[in-house]
C-alpha cells in the first residue's frame, strides 16, 4: 500500500542539517462542501491514495465534520501533483507548507 | 426508471433509459463547452477524414491536435523550453462554476494559485473533458458496461456536472443542499431552479449508485 508520507525521508537524508526550501514537506487539504458525496469522497482517498476503508471515512468525516482534513503529506512536488488529481476528481483540495498549516 | 448501478463480474453494469441519456449527455456537453480554453486554436473540431485531398486547410497544425506529449502528460513543451521556462500567465476563471472546477492550489496565496495554475491548468482542462467525452460515449445504450478506471470517469464527470448545476442553484450550505434535495415531484416544477433541482438530484442519485458499484470493487 502506497504512503504519501515523506516527512522521514528528510531527516534520514545526509544533508538534512542543510535543508532547502525544497525539502520542507507539504500538506494537502481536502476542504468541505456541500456537493461532494461522502462516498465519493471516501471512494477518491481509497483508490488515489490506497488508505484502508477505516482511515479514508475517518478522514472522509473529519472533513465533512471539521470543514477539512489534511490528508497527505510530502515533497512539494508529490503533494502538488496530488493537489492537482483531487482537482480532477473535482475534489476541493490546497497544499501549504506542512510548518504554515 | 433507471437501475442502480452494480459490480458484476463484467464489471459496472448499470441502464438509463433513453430520456435519461439524452440528459446527461446534454449535461456533459455543456461542461465540456465551460472548460474547452477560450479562442484557442486547439478546439478544432476533430477531423477524422476531411474530404481528402480536396481540403484547403491542411496545414500541420490543424491536423497534429494537441501535442502528444501534452496529451499524455498535461506538460506543454512551452513548460521545459523557452527563455526563461516561464509559463505564460493564466487568469482565475471569472465564471464561479468554471472556477470550482478549476479552483485555486493555495487558499491565501494568488501568486502562488497562479503560478500553479499556469503550470496545471491546460492539463486538468484537458483531462475533465476527455473524462466527459468518455462519459458521452458510455451512454450510446441503455444498458451500461463499465470497467473501473472508465467508472472512474464517469463519476468524475457527473461529479463535475453537480459542481456546476450547484454553483447555478447556490448550493453552499449543508442547508442550501436539503432545500434542494426536497425539491422531489416533477409535476410540481414551477421555474427553472425547480428544474436544476430536479436535474440536480437525479444525477446525485446516479451518481451514488455508480459509488457504491465502485466501492464494492474495493471490499
Amino acid at each position: 500500500m502506497m504512503s504519501p508520507d515523506t516527512i522521514d525521508h528528510t531527516e534520514t537524508e545526509g544533508d538534512a542539517a542543510q535543508a532547502t526550501a525544497l525539502d520542507v514537506p507539504y500538506v494537502l487539504i481536502v476542504w468541505n462542501d456541500p456537493v461532494n458525496l461522502m462516498s465519493y469522497v471516501s471512494y477518491v482517498f481509497r483508490s488515489y491514495f490506497g488508505y484502508s476503508k477505516g482511515k479514508a471515512d475517518q478522514l472522509m468525516m473529519q472533513v465533512h465534520n471539521e470543514g477539512r482534513s489534511i490528508v497527505a503529506t510530502g515533497s512539494r512536488e508529490k503533494i502538488e501533483a496530488d493537489v492537482s488529481a483531487m482537482h480532477g476528481f473535482g475534489l476541493w483540495a490546497t497544499l501549504k507548507r506542512a510548518d504554515e498549516a | 426508471m433507471a437501475r442502480a448501478f452494480k459490480h458484476s463480474p463484467r464489471g459496472i453494469v448499470g441502464q438509463l433509459e433513453g430520456a435519461e441519456r439524452d440528459l446527461l449527455r446534454n449535461l456533459f456537453d455543456d461542461v465540456v463547452l465551460m472548460l474547452e480554453p477560450d479562442g484557442e486554436g486547439d478546439t478544432a473540431p476533430e477531423t477524422e477524414d476531411d474530404g481528402g485531398d480536396g481540403a484547403p486547410e491542411e496545414t500541420g497544425e490543424a491536423a497534429s491536435g494537441p501535442d502528444p506529449l501534452w496529451a499524455l502528460t498535461g506538460l506543454s513543451p512551452e513548460d521545459f523550453g523557452g527563455a526563461g521556462g516561464e509559463a505564460e500567465p493564466v487568469p482565475t476563471p471569472s465564471d464561479p462554476a468554471v472556477l470550482r472546477l478549476l479552483p485555486d492550489a493555495f487558499r491565501d496565496d494568488p501568486e502562488a494559485s497562479s503560478a500553479f495554475r499556469a503550470m496545471t491548468e491546460r492539463g486538468l482542462r484537458q483531462r475533465k473533458i476527455a473524462a466527459l467525452r468518455g462519459a458521452t460515449m458510455a451512454l450510446e445504450s441503455a444498458h451500461i458496461e463499465l470497467d473501473e478506471p472508465a467508472a472512474q470517469r464517469f463519476a468524475a464527470a457527473l461529479n463535475d456536472v453537480r459542481l456546476v448545476l450547484a454553483e447555478r442553484l447556490e448550493i453552499r450550505s449543508d442547508a442550501d443542499s436539503e432545500r434542494v434535495h426536497d425539491v422531489d415531484n416533477w409535476a410540481d416544477a414551477e421555474s427553472v431552479d425547480d428544474y436544476l433541482a430536479l436535474v440536480y438530484n437525479f444525477v446525485s442519485w446516479v451518481q451514488e449508485s455508480l459509488m457504491q458499484a465502485l466501492l464494492d470493487t474495493l471490499d
